[in-house]
C-alpha cells in the first residue's frame, strides 16, 4: 500500500520554489495529490499531499528537500497520515456555510470570530482575509455538522455578535454560493 | 474555496437587493377527484390536495431557513377545473371553488390556482356552466385564482368565448365593488396559457403534466436593476459602455438568479419526494420600492416609462432574462421573461399617472415580453364588449407571434380615469388608465364564432 504524506514548507518568496520541491519529490518516486500555497508579505507557505512507495520514510523526504540549493532556508514539516486518516472524506460536509465579516480594521477580529466558532464546537474549513482601505473583510467557510447550537439560534447569536461589536456578518449555505457562480449544476 | 470578491458579490445580492425564491408552486393533478356526486367530488380533492400538501408550507420553510433565502409565496395550482367537474353545473362549481379555498387554508399556501377552463376551440355546456360560475365563486371565496384560455396560435381565438369574458370580468369587479373590484384582480384571460407556470393568478396545472409536480418562480427585478446602477456606476472607461454590456450584465445576474431558484425549489422538491417540474425566470415586480421592472426602464435610458424605446428596453431585457434563465436552470418552462404588471409596480403605475404609459404602449410592449395588459386599473364606466375587444387585440398579439399573452384588467367601480385604486399587499396600487374609443367595438364582438388559426410560414 502506498504511503501518503502531508509536506508542509515556509521560506520567503521567490521564483522556483514549487518547482525545487516538486522537484526532489519527483525523483523520490512521489505523486503530489494535491498543493495548496499562498504569499503573504513575500513568505510562501506551501501545503502538499503527495503518496510514495512503502519503502520512502519521512526523513528521505527531509533530505530530498534540504538538498535543493536555496539562499533562504525552507522550513519543512512533514506528517504521515495513519489508515483511519486516509479514510476520512475529503468532500466538505452537508453542513458547510459561508461566514463573511467585514467592518473597520481593528484587533482582534479574526479571534473574535475564530473564538466564537470554537465556543459552538465549529470547524474554519478555510478562511481568507483581506484589508482594502482600512475595511477588513473575512470569508470563512465552516463547517456546522458538530455545531452545538441549532441553525437558527446560531444565526440569532451571530446577529447579537454583529451588533456588539460593530461588524457586518453573514452566514449563508455553502451550495448558493456553488451554484451562483461555477457552471456546473450539481 | 470560492474568492472572496465572489462571496461578497453573492451576499451583496441576497442581502440588499431582494434576491427571494418569489413563490414554489405545487401543481396536483384533480382528474381523478371526480365523483358521481357534487359531495364526494369535493371531499375527494380536499383529501387529495391534503394528502400531497400538507407538509409542503412547513418544508419550503425549512429550506428557506436552510439556505437564508425567503421563500415569499407558497402556492398550488390545480387541474382546469371545468376539466375535474365535467357535467356539473354552475352552483357545483361554486361548491369546487369553496372547497379549494378550504383545502389551500387548511394546507397554509397564500394563493390556489386552476379554477379554470381552455376553450380556445370551443365550448361545451361544462365549460358555459363553468364560466357563468366564476364571477359568483371568486367573490365566496378568497384564495381561489381563475383563468380562462380562449385562444392559441394553433387553434385562433374563440370569439364567442371571448365576447363572455368582457362581462365576466365585470361581473367579478361589480360583485366586489366594496374591495375596488378587487374580483377582477384574480382572473386572467389567456392566448397559448402554459401548463406549468408558477405564477398567479394564471397558474394551473396542465393535463400533460404529471400526478404532482413543484415549480418555481424565481424573481428578483430589484437584483438586476442594482446590478446595472453598480456596472454603470463602477465602469472604468464609462464612455465605453455599451447597450450590449448592459443585457450581458442583465444575463449573468439572471444566471446567478436562477441558480438560487433551482436550489431551494430541487431540496423542497427531494424533502417532499415530488416531481421537481421546472424554474420559471421572470422579473415579477412588487409594490416594494426597489423591486420594479419600471425602475429598469429609467435606468437603461428613458427617462419616463413609455417613451419611445421603451418597447426595444423591454425586447432587450426579456431577452436577455431568458438567455441567463435558460443556461443556469436544467429545466426551464413557464413563462420565463418579464411582466409589466401595472398595480404591482410603483415605477409602472407612477407612469400612469404622470400619462407618460397609456394603454396603447402597453400594448405594444407586450408584444415583446411575457404575458401582457396585466393588471392595469381601468374605468369602472367602460363597457362589457370594449374589455372584451382589448382582450381580443391582445389575444392576436399571443396567437400571430406564437407567445403567452394575457389580460387582468379591473374595471374599477365607481371611478374614472386619474382616480387611484389600492388593493395593498402584492397586488399593489395605480391610477385608473384612461381607455380612449369607448363603446366603439360593439359591432366586431357580436360575431360571435372563431378567428381563424394563422398561417405559419410567410413571416413578415
Amino acid at each position: 500500500m502506498e504511503k501518503q504524506m502531508i509536506v508542509s514548507v515556509m521560506s520567503k518568496d521567490r521564483p522556483g520554489i514549487i518547482a525545487g520541491i516538486t522537484g526532489a519529490i519527483f525523483r523520490l518516486g512521489g505523486d503530489v495529490a494535491d498543493l495548496n500555497q499562498t504569499v503573504l508579505c513575500g513568505y510562501l507557505t506551501m501545503i502538499l499531499s503527495v503518496s510514495f512507495e512503502p519503502s520512502t520514510t519521512k526523513e528521505d523526504v527531509l533530505a530530498a528537500i534540504s538538498h535543493i540549493k536555496t539562499e533562504s532556508k525552507f522550513e519543512v514539516s512533514i506528517k504521515e497520515l495513519t489508515e483511519g486518516e486516509l479514510a476520512e472524506a475529503v468532500l466538505p460536509p452537508e453542513e458547510t456555510y459561508i461566514l463573511t465579516v467585514q467592518g473597520p480594521n481593528r484587533g482582534g477580529i479574526v479571534h473574535g470570530i475564530s473564538l466564537f466558532c470554537y465556543e459552538r464546537n465549529i470547524n474554519i474549513l478555510d478562511l481568507a482575509t483581506t484589508l482594502e482601505a482600512d475595511q477588513y473583510t473575512m470569508a470563512l467557510q465552516l463547517d456546522l455538522k458538530n455545531c452545538t447550537c441549532s441553525l437558527e439560534v446560531l444565526r440569532e447569536e451571530l446577529e447579537k455578535h454583529a451588533s456588539s461589536s460593530g461588524l457586518t456578518i453573514m452566514m449563508q449555505h455553502n451550495d448558493i454560493f456553488q451554484v451562483t457562480n461555477e457552471v456546473t449544476l450539481h | 474555496m470560492l474568492r472572496s470578491d465572489q462571496i461578497l458579490s453573492t451576499v451583496e445580492m441576497i442581502q440588499k437587493e431582494n434576491l427571494d425564491v418569489r413563490t414554489v408552486t405545487m401543481g396536483i393533478n384533480l382528474l381523478d377527484c371526480r365523483s358521481d356526486t357534487i359531495a364526494k367530488t369535493c371531499s375527494n380533492i380536499e383529501e387529495k390536495i391534503i394528502s400531497f400538501a400538507g407538509n409542503f408550507v412547513a418544508t419550503c420553510n425549512e429550506m428557506s431557513k436552510k439556505y437564508g433565502i425567503p421563500v415569499v409565496n407558497k402556492r398550488i395550482s390545480v387541474t382546469p377545473v371545468a376539466m375535474v367537474g365535467a357535467g356539473f353545473e354552475k352552483n357545483d362549481f361554486i361548491e369546487i371553488a369553496k372547497t379549494l379555498d378550504r383545502a389551500a387554508g387548511a394546507v397554509g399556501v397564500d394563493i390556489l390556482g386552476g379554477f379554470s377552463a381552455q376553450v380556445e376551440k370551443g365550448m361545451t355546456q361544462t365549460d358555459r356552466e363553468f364560466i357563468a360560475s366564476i364571477p359568483d365563486a371568486l367573490a365566496a371565496t378568497e384564495k381561489v385564482c381563475a383563468s380562462i384560455n380562449i385562444a392559441t396560435t394553433n387553434k385562433g381565438i374563440n370569439m364567442d368565448a371571448l365576447a363572455i369574458m368582457g362581462h365576466t370580468v365585470k361581473d367579478l369587479a361589480e360583485k366586489t365593488a366594496d374591495q375596488g373590484g378587487f374580483g377582477a384582480a384574480k382572473f386572467v384571460v389567456f392566448c397559448n396559457q402554459p401548463g406549468d407556470n408558477p405564477f398567479m393568478a394564471g397558474a394551473i396545472h396542465g393535463v400533460e403534466e404529471a400526478e404532482a409536480v413543484l415549480n418555481v418562480g424565481v424573481s428578483g427585478p430589484g437584483v438586476i436593476a442594482r446590478a446595472l446602477e453598480r456596472l454603470i456606476s463602477n465602469h472604468p472607461f464609462p464612455a465605453n459602455l455599451q447597450f450590449d454590456e448592459l443585457a450581458e450584465e442583465i444575463k449573468q445576474t439572471t444566471f446567478r438568479v436562477t441558480r438560487c431558484g433551482e436550489l431551494i425549489g430541487r431540496a423542497v422538491s427531494m424533502s417532499l419526494g415530488i416531481e421537481f417540474g421546472v424554474v420559471d425566470l421572470s422579473l415579477a415586480p412588487t409594490p416594494t420600492v426597489g423591486d420594479s421592472v419600471g425602475e429598469i426602464f429609467k435606468i437603461l435610458g428613458v427617462d419616463a416609462v413609455g417613451a419611445p424605446g421603451s418597447t426595444a428596453i423591454l425586447a432587450m431585457l426579456n431577452d436577455a432574462v431568458k438567455k441567463g434563465g435558460i443556461f443556469a436552470s436544467k429545466t426551464v418552462g413557464g413563462l420565463s421573461g418579464a411582466f409589466i404588471p401595472v398595480m404591482e409596480d410603483s415605477v409602472l403605475a407612477e407612469a400612469v399617472g404622470e400619462g407618460s404609459l397609456c394603454l396603447e404602449k402597453l400594448e405594444a410592449m407586450t408584444c415583446v415580453c411575457s404575458v401582457g395588459l396585466d393588471m392595469v386599473a381601468i374605468p369602472g364606466s367602460v363597457d362589457a364588449d370594449t374589455i372584451s375587444a382589448i382582450i381580443a387585440d391582445e389575444m392576436a398579439l399571443g396567437v400571430i407571434n406564437a407567445k403567452t399573452t394575457a389580460v387582468r384588467l379591473i374595471p374599477v367601480p365607481g371611478k374614472e380615469a386619474g382616480d387611484e385604486v389600492n388593493f395593498g399587499g402584492l397586488f399593489g396600487a395605480s391610477p385608473i388608465l384612461p381607455i380612449k374609443n369607448v363603446g366603439k367595438s360593439s359591432r366586431f364582438i357580436a360575431w360571435g364564432g372563431r378567428m381563424p388559426a394563422p398561417v405559419h410560414s410567410f413571416k413578415n
